[in-house]
């Protein structure tokens, strides 16, 4: 296998607060990678970064053979790394249908070939019904599948996917993961960003886990939960001279 | 597409009523309105795109205008063909567009359209004092008549020039919102980030759009200026033509192919033809009825008049929120 995607010594400073403070990450080609990490610690500025949405302050972004740090936000999804975002942005005024093929129009630049490929792609993620509803009035759930198939829309080789079962029912997570193995079978690479570690469990081999701003952990998902960084970063340092008795 | 066949009957029955407006009646003063009808349709059609579609509102789209008013002014006055003028126009619309557009189309907010009127003004101070256009005094075109010097004795031709240029820009606009660009800019302005996440280079697309947009309004310049045979910044630059302009948008529906047609026969039949009657006497009382009618749209039906109705039909459809799960759930 080979690496999609390399970050090393990703930084970023937002004024006095450093918000990534060198984060390494490495995303097989073909895989889903987990990113994960407690509240605060810098997974959707990581996100942002990579994407172009916001230009690193340092560090470098390898994709594929390029270096791809700093460059435009739109110059980015048109190398073929697509995302979606944990607060959804769903274009308000345009149907399901529109907004998806917006995305087709990336590599489609005619618009009945846009439309019939964003048909497919609402077809994949089951979101055909609803295709002439408007995208502010889906429930939580159809607006998170809404991003993925504008992003998928767009032929990504990567898609970033940020929290995309946040404030779903355990029905609708099942759905979602059923989703993602689909999209794998595409052929396409996913780095996702969760909090919740369970969701990830069975479907990332590979995790990322960063906190406060870097990087503390990369390897296998079950030696994460395992990993004494990890769970210090989760739960804290253990209290010094902690008998295990002695807390009121 | 039955939409589009929709679309293109309707305009053909505009036409056919149009064409024979203008060879049936004799009244010029009406023709006159009918010719300003059209000509604000057109301008308010050209500023929906950047500022309806693409969500950048202006509040000095007369610069634009004043491009091809000017043209005319400069090249007819000169001794050039007026036919000339709606190239020189165009060219130099592109190059005002591009050169105002690209640092300000990517503010936000209400940054743009402060933009805009700062623009304006600059543009109406430069045209004061460059000596070949005439400065404060500006042109007046010499009295001819025919199709080589685009001037005519009775305004029916006036008319029809001006049918010619509404039908183009509708058929442009109608293009626009069955295209890659019209897309783009729906998109960008409902969300320029989610935008860019998708490969929308936001600079690229709008500055494309406000080139083609003061395209359009500098053939109404031109026509503008044929018409009047005189051109000086109060009429073509002040700032009450680029509000006129955006009111005639907003007050017909943003971002709508109808809406600036609808504004625009507001805007003739209230301001101008309740001016014929009552405005003589130097009360203004048009102003006020013009004025509250303006107020009483943007208080009722923000959407405008189209907007309204576009509305309306998509709730009948069910494409929107509530309505389409009240008809799943029956």
């Amino acid at each position: 296998m080979s690496a999609l995607l390399t970050v090393s010594g990703l930084t970023k400073q937002f004024g006095s607060l450093r918000a990534l403070d060198g984060v390494d990450l490495c995303v097989e080609a073909g895989r889903l990678t987990g990113l994960i990490g407690p509240n605060g610690a810098g997974k959707s500025t990581a996100f942002g970064c990579i994407a172009g949405a916001l230009k690193p302050s340092a560090g470098s972004v390898r994709y594929g053979e390029r270096e791809i740090a700093g460059l435009p936000y739109h110059r980015v999804a048109r190398l073929g790394i697509g995302r979606t975002y944990q607060i959804v942005q769903t274009f308000a005024d345009m149907t399901v249908l529109e907004a998806v093929t917006t995305g087709a129009l990336l590599h489609r630049p005619r618009l009945t070939a846009a439309t019939a490929h964003a048909e497919e792609i609402l077809a994949f993620v089951g979101l055909d019904a609803k295709r002439h509803r408007l995208g502010s009035a889906l429930t939580i759930a159809d607006k998170k599948r809404l991003e993925v198939a504008r992003a998928l829309a767009t032929d990504p080789a990567l898609l970033l996917l940020d929290e995309v079962m946040a404030g779903l029912t355990p029905a609708e997570c099942r759905d979602a993961v059923d989703l993602l193995r689909r999209i794998l079978a595409r052929g396409v690479t996913i780095l996702m960003v969760e909090h919740v570690m369970e969701v990830l469990m069975p479907i990332a081999e590979h995790v990322v886990v960063i906190a406060a701003g870097k990087t503390i952990f990369a390897g296998n998902a079950r030696a994460a939960v395992r990993d004494p960084a990890v769970i210090e970063a989760y739960l804290g340092a253990p209290l010094d001279g902690d008998d295990g008795e002695g807390a009121p | 597409m039955s939409a589009t066949r929709g679309h293109l009957l309707a305009l053909g029955a505009l036409v056919v009523a149009l064409v024979a407006v203008a060879f049936g009646v004799r009244d010029q003063v009406t023709l006159e309105l009918v010719f300003t009808f059209l000509l604000y349709a057109v301008l308010g059609q050209s500023w929906n795109w950047i500022s309806g579609y693409a969500g950048n509102i202006s509040f000095g789209h007369a610069i634009f205008l004043a491009c091809g008013a000017y043209a005319s002014g400069v090249l007819v006055t000169a001794g050039w063909s007026p036919w000339l003028a709606f190239v020189a126009a165009a060219l130099a619309a592109i190059v005002l567009a591009v050169v105002t557009g690209f640092p300000t189309l990517g503010l936000r907010g209400h940054y743009f359209s402060i933009a805009t009127i700062a623009v304006a003004a600059l543009v109406e101070a430069c045209v004061r004092v460059v000596p070949w256009l005439n400065g404060a005094n500006g042109f007046e075109l010499p009295i001819r008549n025919g199709w080589s010097a685009l001037e005519f004795a009775g305004k029916t031709n006036y008319v029809l020039l001006a049918l010619a240029l509404f039908v183009a820009v509708q058929l442009a606009t109608l293009a626009l919102e069955r295209s890659r660009l019209g897309f783009y800019l729906r998109a960008l302005r409902a969300n320029y980030a989610a935008a860019a996440s998708v490969g929308i280079d936001e600079r690229r697309w709008k500055l494309l759009a406000f080139a083609a947009s003061a395209v359009m309004a500098s053939a109404a310049g031109v026509l503008y200026a044929q018409d009047t045979l005189f051109v000086d910044p109060p009429s073509v630059l002040a700032l009450s033509v680029s509000i006129d302009i955006a009111l005639i948008g907003v007050v017909g529906g943003l971002g709508t192919l109808w809406g600036p047609a609808a504004g625009a026969l507001v805007y003739v039949v209230l301001a101008k033809g309740v001016a014929l009657h009552l405005g003589g006497s130097g009360k203004g009382y048009d102003l006020v009825i013009y004025g509250a009618i303006i107020c009483l749209i943007a208080a009722l039906r923000p959407d405008g008049i189209v907007g309204t109705i576009v509305k309306a039909a998509r709730r009948r459809r069910g494409t929107l929120g509530a309505d389409a799960f009240a008809a799943e759930a029956a």
